[in-house]
C-alpha cells in the first residue's frame, strides 16, 4: 500500500498557513569581507554535501557557482588598474588608483514574480506564507523546466536525487521565528534579514549616505521592479555593473513573452493546416 | 607581548575589539584581520560606517585591504622601518599630544650618563657582547637605567649571581613572559634601572635635558625620514606621509586612533621591537587608555591569551610571575621575591600572588615554617620553550613528549626538523580529534623514512570537542568566556581536563605512600575536583563520563579563597571578591592572581554570564581581567585634572561629589586616589603612584618611551633586517640583523644569512579564513576544503613573466630548509617593490596544508626556519628569504589520508527551540514584523 | 587572473539531451500524423478513411514513445503523475502535459478502434476525431513555446520556434501519412497528399529560415563556422531540396527516400536545438 500513499499523498493539501509580513535579504556588499561563513553556515543548518574538491583558483573562489548543493555562493572580482611599474609604484601611483577586490554573497533572488514558479508544471514551487519562494522537496519531480527558466542561474537539478534545490531562504528556521543561517552567521551584516520594506528602507538610506561620501558608484539592484522584471525579496548593494558580478544587468522574465509566442505558434499551426487543403478539397 | 608588557606594563591588547567601533582612525598592521578575526571585523566596519578611515600596511592586498580606505605595501620585516618613519613625522613636525605625554610618559625622565645609542655605534647600543651576529646585552653596564642608578661597581651585593644564573637571564629566552612581560637583560634586581632618589625618577619638563628621553628619542628616529623609508619598504614616500598624517589629524582631545596588529608582527625576529614602535606612536599620540584607540594585539587562538594567563609556557607561573630558575639567588621565597618584585607599582604586591599561588597547589602542606613550599616548585635550568625544545629534541636527547591539540609535525616553523625531532623520541602521546600530521608523522610524511625505521611509540587519545565539555576560553581582549557542555563525546573521546586530571589521580596512586621527599611534591598537590553530584547534560540526562573533574571548581580555585574564613553557604572557604584581597601570611589561596573576581561567590560564575545591558562595555558579558576592566590605563582617558580630554571621548572620570573615580569602566587605578595625589618620599607599592600615573604597573606610573628594563634587544626598536633577507641594512650597513637573535644553525636548520643571493624572493607566509593554522581543525571538514581545497602560492604577475609560471599552474619554492611544490595563484594583489633602487619580488604561502587530511598539500612551515628572538624565542615566519621557479617536484605527493564524508552526513537536523538563540543586530530588532 | 564574471554565461543548462530530442520528435509525429489523417478522413473520407485506420495505432504508438521518454527524462521518474497535481495554463509545461493527457483519450480510442475486429463501436470514431483535433493542436504548439519561454540562451531569442515545431509536426504527419499509403496501397491517397507535402515543405523551410535568424548569434557562439556550414547543407540540402524534388520525381523508392530524408532532418535539427544552450561554456552548474 506504499505504492498507493505515494500516488495518492502529493494530491492532497493541506490547510494554508497564515500570510505572514513579507521577508527577504538586503546585501551590502560594500561590507562583504568574503569570509564564506554564509556558505558554511547554509551548509551546515541544511546538511548539504560538498561539491567536490577542485581548485578553480577564480581569485579566493573555487566553488564556482550556486548548485543543487551548494544555496550560497560568494564572488570575487579583482579590480587593479593596468600595472604601474615599480618605479611608478615607489613614485605613489598606488595612490592614486588602487584598485579593489569587490565581494558579493549570491543566493536565490526570491523574486516577487518568479520564472521558476511559474515554470513549475507539479506546483512544487510556491511562495511561503513570508512571500519567498521554496521547492517543496516531496514534489518536485526533476523535470529541470524551473532551471531552464531562472535568468539568474540559481537552481540545478540534483544528481544526488534528481530534484531541483535551492535556498529556502530557511523556511524552517522562519517558523520558527529564528533568522536565515547565513544572515546569523555573517560577521559585518552584510547579509541582513528581515521585513522587506524595512530592509528596503535601510538599504535606500545607506546609498544616500555612499553617495554623500562620494562613492557615486553604488546602487541597489533589485529593490524596486523594472519594466522587464519584478522587484526582488533578495536585493543587493553592488558597487559596478551587474554583469561584473555575474548578474543580468537587465533582467528579463520569459514569461513576457510567451503570449507572443503561442500565437505565432497557433498561427503557423493555421498555415500549416492551410496547407493541407489540395489534401482536403481532393475528392 | 613583552612589546606591550615593557611599554605600558602589561602584556595584553590594551582595548576590546568593540571599542574599534569609536575609532576615528584604525591602522592595520601586520595584521589581517578581515580574514584572521572576521567576527571582530564587525566593529571597524562599524567605525567605518560612521566616518572611520581605515588603513590597512600589509606586504599583500587582503581582504582586509578590500574593505579599508589605503592599502600600503610593503617589505615583509621591513616594518620597523616604517613605524619608525611614523615616530620621526610625528616628533619632526611636532604633532604629539603635548600635554598627554609629558604626564603620562617617560618623556621628561633624564637618563644616567654613559648610554650610547645605535646611531653612535653603528647599530648596537652600549653594553653588548657578542659578535654582532649573536650576543647580549647587559644593560647596568650599558648604562641603560635612569639617572641616579648606581654604577655596576657600586652595587656589590647583586654581583652575587652566580655564572649560570647570568647565563640564564641574558642568553637564554627565560622569563620572556613574566612581570613587565619582559626579559630583565641584567643580573640585577628588576627595579634597580628605575631606581630613582626618593622613588621618583628625576626629569626635565621642558625636554632640553640632552639625556632626557625625548631628546634621546629625536635622535634615534632622527634618519628614518620618507625617502628612507621608500628605500626600506618599497613604498613611495607620499604613502608614508599620508598615513602619517591621517593619524596625526585623528589623534588628540578629540580624536584617537587605534592600532590592530597580529602574528605579522610579532613573528619576526625584531616582533618585540615592532610593537614597541607602535606603543612609542600611540603614547605620542596620546591614544593609550582612551576609547577608541589603544593597540589591540589580536591573538590567533581562541583562548592563547588565556594560556600565556595560565603560563602554559616553561618561565612563567600563573599570572606572569616568574618561574624560579636553579640559581642561589631564587633559594628562598625572600630572596625571590627581593630579586623579582618592584617596590612601587601593583607588583609591589608580589609576595602575596606567589604566596597565594602556593597555598591553591599546596593547600595545607604549605605553611610560613617550610616557606609556602616555595622549594617544591620546579627550578628552571636551560630554555625549555619550544624551538630550542625541539632542537634538543632532533639530537635525540628528549625521551617522551605529551601533544595536547598541537601539530608541530606540520605546524611548526622547519616543520622538517620538528618531524626529525618527533622520529627521535622514544614515545609520544597525542591527543587530539583526528589523526593529525603529528600522529601519523610515522606512516604517511611524504618525506620521511619508511616505518621500519622509526622506533617512537605513539598513542593517540581521542580528544572531545568544543561543545563536548565544559570550560572557559579568554580570548585577545582579556575576555574569559565560559562553555557549557552540550552533549557527551561519543565513544572513547575525553576531555583535555578528564586525561590530565586521571593521569594526575593515576600518578598520585602510583606514588602513594612514598616518603621520599621527591615524591611529595606530586603527593601533596591539590587535586580534589569530583563533581559533588554526578554532572548531568542540558537536556537533564546523566552525562555517561565517568571521572569528568568538575572545572568550575578549579575556576573557583583561580579565582582564590580565603582559608581562614568559611562561608556559611557552603561550609567551604570563603570565594574572594577580587585580587586586592590577596595577603601574603597564608590565609588566601589563589589560583592565578589577575583572574580573581571572576568568581565571587558561590553560584556565581562571571565567565559564565551573558547579560545583553545595552551598556557600550556590555561589562555583564562574561569576565575581562583584571577585574573587568575593559580598556587598560583608562585613568589615560582623563586629563591631569582628572576631567575628560573632550567630551566626545571621555570613559572616566573623577567625580568630586562621590570623592572617587567614576565613568563608562571599571577604573584600572585605585579608584579613590585623587588626582592630585603626590606620593610622600619613600612610599611603597600603590602608594607610590600619583594621582596623575595611568601606569599602574610601572614603577614609575608612566609609559615608557624608552624602556631601561623589559626587552633584551634594546631600550629602543631599531630597524634589522630579517635573518634572511636578500638586502643588507641600509640604515646600519655594519649590523644586518637583530644582534642579540639565537640561531640553531644545523644540518637540518641552514640560513641564508642577509643579504642572500642565492634567494632572492622574499617570502612570507599568511592565513585564510577558511582554514585553520595548520588544518587539524579545518583540513578533515568537507565543507571548508570545498572553499580552499588545494595549497597555492601567491605571486605578482612580473615575477610570474619572469620565471615562465602561469595562472593554476605549478611552481616550485625554495629555501635554505627544503622545497616545495604548490599551485600558483598569479595576482596583481602582490606588486614587486623597489629597494634601494632594484626590484625585489615578495611571494605569499599560506601554511594551512600538509600530509594528513581530507584535502592534503604542501606544507609551507617545510620551507620556514628556526631562528629566536632573544625576548620569547619568536621564530621569523613572516620573513624569510627563498628561490621561485615553474613546475613540479620529483618524488611522491601527499594523498588523503581521510576520504570526504558521505552524504547526508547525519540525520535530519532536530527542531531548534525559538527561545534557544538572542536574535537580532546587536541592539536594533531585526525580526519580522514587531 | 580574471576581470569578473561579465564575459561568463550566467543562467543554468537544465541538461535535457538526446531523450528530449526524441521526445520532440515523437511529439511531432504523433501529433501530425494524428491531425493529417483525422483531418483527411473528416474532410474526404473516401479517400483517407483506410489509410487513416492504420495511422492512428502508429500514433498512438508513437505517443507512447513519447510518454516514456519524457517520464525517463525527469530527475525522479517514479514522481511523474506529480504533473497532473496542477492544471496551470501559464505553464507551458503544464499546459503540454495536460494537452497530451487529454490528446491521449480519443487517440486510445482511436487506436483501439482500429486495431479491434468489431464495428459496434464505431459511431464513436467521428466524435473522437473532432475532439482530438485541438488537444493535439495544442500538444504540438506547446513544446517549441516550452523552450522559448526560458532564460537559456539560444532558447529565449527562438520566437519562431513554437511555429517551427508545429508546421514540422504536420509535415512529419503527412510524410508519415504519404509512406502509410505507400504501405497500403492506396495511391489516390499519396496523389492527394504529395501536393500537401511540397508546399509543407517549403512553409517548414520558411519558418526554420525565420528561427535560424533568431538564433544565428548563439549558433555562431556554440559551433564553428565550418561546422555550421556543414549543418546548412545538411538542413537545407538533405531536409529541404532533395525531399522537393525526390517528390517532384514521384517515384515510390524515392518517396520512401524523401520521408526518411524529412524525419532525419527533423531530428537532426531538434538535437541541434536542445544541445544549443549545453554547448556555451560556463552553462553547466558545478557538481555536474
Amino acid at each position: 500500500m506504499d505504492v498507493l500513499n505515494r500516488v495518492v499523498e502529493p494530491f492532497h493539501r493541506g490547510a494554508p498557513p497564515e500570510p505572514q509580513p513579507a521577508t527577504g535579504f538586503y546585501t551590502d556588499t560594500t561590507v562583504c569581507i568574503g569570509c564564506k561563513a554564509c556558505e558554511v553556515a547554509c551548509k551546515q543548518w541544511n546538511q548539504l554535501p560538498a561539491d567536490g574538491f577542485t581548485w578553480l583558483g577564480d581569485s579566493y573562489d573555487n566553488t564556482g557557482g550556486l548548485s543543487a548543493t551548494s544555496w550560497r555562493h560568494v564572488k570575487f572580482i579583482e579590480q587593479f588598474p593596468v600595472d604601474p611599474t615599480p618605479a611608478e609604484a615607489a613614485a605613489g601611483a598606488d595612490l592614486i588608483d588602487p584598485g579593489r577586490w569587490l565581494m558579493m554573497s549570491d543566493v536565490c533572488k526570491h523574486c516577487v514574480t518568479a520564472p521558476c514558479q511559474q515554470a513549475c508544471p507539479t506546483g512544487a514551487l510556491i511562495h511561503t506564507e513570508f512571500d519567498n519562494v521554496y521547492i517543496q522537496p516531496d514534489i518536485c519531480n526533476g523535470c529541470a523546466y524551473c532551471v531552464a527558466a531562472c535568468p539568474f542561474g540559481v537552481i540545478t537539478r540534483s544528481a544526488l536525487d534528481g530534484h531541483a534545490h535551492k535556498c529556502t531562504l530557511c523556511y524552517d528556521r522562519q517558523r520558527d521565528g529564528l533568522v536565515p543561517a547565513c544572515a546569523k552567521a555573517c560577521p559585518t551584516q552584510s547579509i541582513q534579514f528581515g521585513s522587506i520594506s524595512e530592509l528596503r528602507d535601510r538599504a535606500r538610506e545607506r546609498v544616500a549616505r555612499l553617495h554623500e561620501q562620494g562613492i557615486a558608484g553604488a546602487y541597489l539592484y533589485g529593490d524596486a521592479p523594472s519594466t522587464t522584471y519584478s522587484e526582488l525579496h533578495s536585493f543587493y548593494l553592488l558597487s559596478d555593473r551587474p554583469s561584473v558580478y555575474g548578474l543580468p544587468d537587465a533582467p528579463f522574465n520569459p514569461w513576457l513573452r510567451m503570449k507572443g509566442d503561442y500565437v505565432r505558434a497557433a498561427v503557423c499551426g493555421l498555415a500549416a493546416i492551410a496547407a493541407l487543403l489540395p489534401m482536403l478539397l481532393a475528392r | 607581548m613583552p612589546g606591550l608588557g615593557a611599554s605600558f606594563g602589561r602584556g595584553a591588547a590594551t582595548t576590546y575589539q568593540q571599542d574599534l567601533a569609536n575609532s576615528d582612525c584604525i591602522l592595520f598592521m601586520g595584521s589581517n584581520m578581515a580574514e584572521a578575526h572576521p567576527v571582530g571585523f564587525r566593529w571597524p566596519m562599524k567605525a567605518k560606517e560612521r566616518g572611520a578611515t581605515l588603513i590597512h600596511v600589509d606586504p599583500r592586498f587582503t581582504r582586509t585591504s578590500a574593505l579599508c580606505d589605503l592599502h600600503i605595501g610593503i617589505r615583509a620585516g621591513s616594518d620597523i622601518a616604517f613605524l619608525g618613519g611614523l615616530v620621526h613625522y610625528v616628533l619632526s613636525h611636532d604633532r604629539w599630544f603635548k600635554e598627554y605625554v609629558l604626564h603620562y610618559t617617560n618623556a621628561a625622565t633624564i637618563l644616567q650618563e654613559g648610554f650610547k645609542d645605535t646611531e653612535e655605534l653603528g647599530g648596537l647600543f652600549s653594553g653588548y657582547h657578542g659578535n654582532r651576529k649573536t650576543g647580549t646585552y647587559d644593560a647596568r653596564e650599558g648604562r641603560w637605567g635612569y639617572v641616579g642608578t648606581p654604577a655596576p661597581e657600586e652595587h656589590e651585593e647583586w654581583r652575587g649571581a652566580t655564572p649560570m644564573y647570568q647565563m640564564l637571564r641574558h642568553e637564554l629566552g627565560m622569563h620572556g613572559h613574566s612581570i613587565e612581560q619582559g626579559a630583565p637583560c641584567h643580573s640585577g634586581p628588576r627595579h634597580e634601572l628605575m631606581t630613582m632618589e626618593g622613588r621618583r625618577p628625576v626629569t626635565d619638563p621642558t625636554l632640553q635635558h640632552p639625556r632626557c628621553v625625548y631628546q634621546i628619542l629625536k635622535r634615534h628616529f632622527a634618519r628614518y625620514t620618507p625617502e628612507f623609508v621608500s628605500q626600506v619598504c618599497g613604498c613611495s614616500p607620499e604613502a608614508m606621509v599620508r598615513v602619517a598624517e591621517l593619524l596625526c589629524a585623528n589623534s588628540g582631545r578629540d580624536r584617537t586612533s587605534a592600532i590592530v596588529y597580529a602574528l605579522g608582527w610579532t613573528q619576526h625576529t625584531t616582533g618585540v621591537q615592532m610593537i614597541r614602535t607602535a606603543g612609542i606612536l600611540q603614547a605620542l599620540l596620546g591614544n593609550i587608555g582612551r576609547p577608541g584607540g589603544g593597540i589591540m594585539a589580536m591573538r590567533g587562538h581562541s583562548t592563547i591569551q588565556g594560556s600565556t594567563d595560565l603560563a602554559t609556557l616553561y618561565d612563567a607561573l600563573p599570572g606572569y610571575l616568574p618561574q624560579p630558575c636553579s640559581d642561589e639567588l631564587h633559594n628562598n621565597l625572600e630572596s625571590y621575591v627581593a630579586h623579582e618584585g618592584l617596590a612601587t607599582g601593583y607588583w609591589a604586591n608580589f609576595r602575596k600572588f606567589i604566596v597565594s599561588l602556593l597555598k591553591a597547589w599546596y593547600g595545607d602542606a604549605a605553611s610560613w615554617e617550610n616557606d609556602f613550599r616555595y622549594s617544591w616548585l620546579p627550578r628552571v635550568d636551560a630554555d625549555y620553550s619550544h624551538l630550542p625544545y625541539f632542537d634538543r629534541m632532533a639530537k635525540g636527547q628528549v625521551k617522551g613528549y605529551f601533544l595536547f591539540g598541537q601539530n608541530p609535525a606540520g605546524g611548526a616553523p622547519n616543520a622538517g626538523l620538528h618531524r626529525a625531532g618527533l622520529r627521535k623520541l622514544d614515545w609520544l602521546v597525542v591527543v587530539d580529534w583526528f589523526e593529525i600530521e603529528s600522529a601519523v608523522f610515522w606512516k604517511d610524511d611524504p618525506t620521511g623514512p619508511p616505518p621500519e625505521q622509526i622506533g617512537t611509540e605513539v598513542f593517540f587519545l581521542p580528544a572531545a570537542a568544543a561543545p563536548e565539555k565544559d570550560g572557559s576560553l579568554t580570548n585577545t581582549q582579556r575576555l574569559l568566556q565560559w562553555h557549557d557542555k552540550a552533549l557527551d563525546p561519543p565513544a572513547d573521546c575525553r576531555s583535555d581536563a578528564w586525561i590530565l586530571y586521571n593521569l594526575g589521580k593515576r600518578l598520585k596512586q602510583l606514588y602513594a605512600g612514598s616518603t621520599e621527599p621527591r615524591d611529595q611534591p606530586l603527593l601533596q598537590l591539590t587535586w580534589d575536583y569530583e563533581f559533588d553530584e554526578h554532572p548531568r547534560l542540558p537536556d537533564g540526562r546523566r552525562s555517561r563520563i565517568e571521572g569528568e573533574p568538575d572545572l568550575e571548581k578549579v575556576l573557583m580555585e583561580i579565582n582564590g579563597f580565603r582559608l581562614d574564613d568559611l562561608d556559611p553557604r557552603t561550609g567551604r572557604p570563603r570565594l574572594l571578591r577580587e585580587f586586592s584581597e590577596l595577603e601574603d601570611d597564608g590565609t588566601t589561596a589563589c589560583g592565578c592572581w589577575i583572574y580573581s573576581g571572576v568568581f565571587p561567590q558561590p553560584g556565581r560564575n562571571r565567565a559564565r554570564e551573558r547579560k545583553r545591558t545595552g551598556h557600550p562595555l556590555e561589562p555583564e558579558w562574561g569576565f575581562a581581567w583584571p577585574h573587568n576592566r575593559r580598556i587598560l590605563y583608562n585613568r589615560a582617558s582623563a586629563d591631569p585634572e582628572g576631567r575628560p580630554w573632550s567630551e566626545r571621548k571621555k570613559l572616566i572620570w573623577w567625580s568630586e561629589e562621590q570623592r572617587r573615580w567614576v565613568g563608562l569602566d571599571e577604573p584600572d587605578y585605585d579608584p579613590n586616589t585623587r588626582p592630585d595625589y603626590e606620593p610622600p618620599p619613600g612610599a611603597q607599592g600603590m602608594a607610590a603612584i600619583a594621582g596623575t600615573q595611568p601606569f599602574i604597573m610601572k614603577p614609575d606610573g608612566v609609559a615608557w618611551l624608552y624602556a631601561p628594563g623589559g626587552v633584551r634587544d634594546g631600550p629602543l626598536p631599531v630597524h634589522y633586517e630579517p635573518i634572511e633577507s636578500p638586502v643588507g641594512n641600509l640604515l646600519y650597513p655594519k649590523q644586518t640583523g637583530n644582534p642579540t637573535v639565537r640561531t640553531f644553525e644545523g644540518p637540518l636548520n641552514h640560513l641564508a644569512h642577509a643579504p642572500t643571493t642565492e634567494y632572492p624572493v622574499v617570502a612570507t607566509t599568511f592565513r585564510l579564513t577558511e582554514h585553520y593554522l595548520s588544518g587539524p581543525m579545518s583540513r578533515f571538514n568537507s565543507w571548508l576544503n570545498e572553499l580552499m581545497p588545494e595549497m597555492f602560492v601567491e605571486l605578482s604577475p612580473e615575477l610570474a613573466a619572469e620565471r615562465g609560471i602561469v595562472h593554476g599552474g605549478w611552481l616550485t619554492v625554495r629555501s635554505a630548509r627544503s622545497s616545495i611544490a604548490a599551485r600558483a595563484m598569479v595576482t596583481r594583489r602582490l606588486r614587486p617593490l623597489l629597494i634601494e633602487g632594484r626590484i625585489v619580488h615578495q611571494i605569499g604561502l599560506p601554511f594551512h596544508w600538509a600530509f594528513a587530511g581530507e584535502v592534503v598539500g604542501a606544507n609551507a612551515n617545510d620551507l620556514t626556519s628556526i631562528v629566536a628572538d632573544p625576548n620569547v624565542s619568536m621564530h621569523e615566519c613572516k620573513a624569510f628569504a627563498c628561490q621561485v621557479a615553474a613546475g613540479r617536484l620529483d618524488g611522491a605527493a601527499p594523498s588523503p589520508t581521510k576520504s570526504a564524508a558521505a552524504w547526508p552526513t547525519r540525520d535530519p537536523v532536530p527542531d531548534t527551540p525559538a527561545a534557544a538563540q538572542p536574535e537580532g543586530m546587536f541592539g536594533a530588532r531585526n525580526g519580522r514584523g514587531d | 587572473m580574471h576581470s569578473g564574471y561579465a564575459d561568463r554565461t550566467i543562467t543554468k543548462a537544465p541538461n535535457w539531451h538526446g531523450l528530449v530530442a526524441l521526445d520532440t520528435l515523437f511529439n511531432n509525429m504523433t501529433t501530425g500524423l494524428f491531425l493529417v489523417a483525422a483531418l483527411g478522413e473528416l474532410a474526404a473520407p473516401a479517400l483517407f478513411a483506410e489509410v487513416a485506420r492504420v495511422a492512428y495505432p502508429i500514433a498512438l504508438a508513437l505517443l507512447l514513445a513519447d510518454l516514456v521518454c519524457l517520464v525517463l527524462d525527469l530527475g525522479d521518474p517514479l514522481r511523474f503523475h506529480h504533473m497532473l497535481r496542477v492544471f496551470k495554463p501559464t505553464s507551458p509545461m503544464s499546459f503540454g502535459t495536460w494537452c497530451l493527457t487529454v490528446y491521449a483519450l480519443p487517440l486510445t480510442v482511436l487506436g483501439l478502434l482500429s486495431i479491434l475486429p468489431t464495428h459496434t463501436l464505431d459511431w464513436l470514431r467521428r466524435p473522437a476525431m473532432i475532439l482530438g483535433l485541438l488537444p493535439a493542436l495544442g500538444t504540438a504548439v506547446y513544446k517549441g513555446v516550452l523552450f522559448s519561454t526560458t532564460a537559456q540562451p539560444g532558447w529565449k531569442d527562438a520566437r519562431w520556434l513554437g511555429g517551427y515545431l508545429v508546421t514540422s509536426a504536420l509535415l512529419l504527419g503527412a510524410a508519415q501519412l504519404l509512406l502509410l499509403c505507400g504501405v497500403t496501397e492506396q495511391r489516390e491517397a499519396a496523389g492527394a497528399l504529395r501536393p500537401t507535402l511540397e508546399l509543407l515543405l517549403v512553409l517548414n523551410a520558411v519558418i526554420l529560415g525565420l528561427l535560424i535568424r533568431d538564433v544565428r548569434a548563439t549558433l555562431a557562439r556554440a559551433y564553428e563556422s565550418t561546422r555550421l556550414s556543414e549543418l546548412a547543407l545538411l538542413v537545407v540540402g538533405g531536409g529541404v531540396l532533395a525531399p522537393l524534388y525526390l517528390l517532384a520525381v514521384g517515384r515510390p523508392i524515392g518517396l520512401t527516400v524523401a520521408v526518411l530524408l524529412i524525419l532525419l532532418v527533423a531530428l537532426l535539427v531538434r538535437r541541434v536545438i536542445v544541445r544549443l544552450p549545453h554547448l556555451l561554456p560556463g552553462g553547466r552548474g558545478p557538481g555536474h
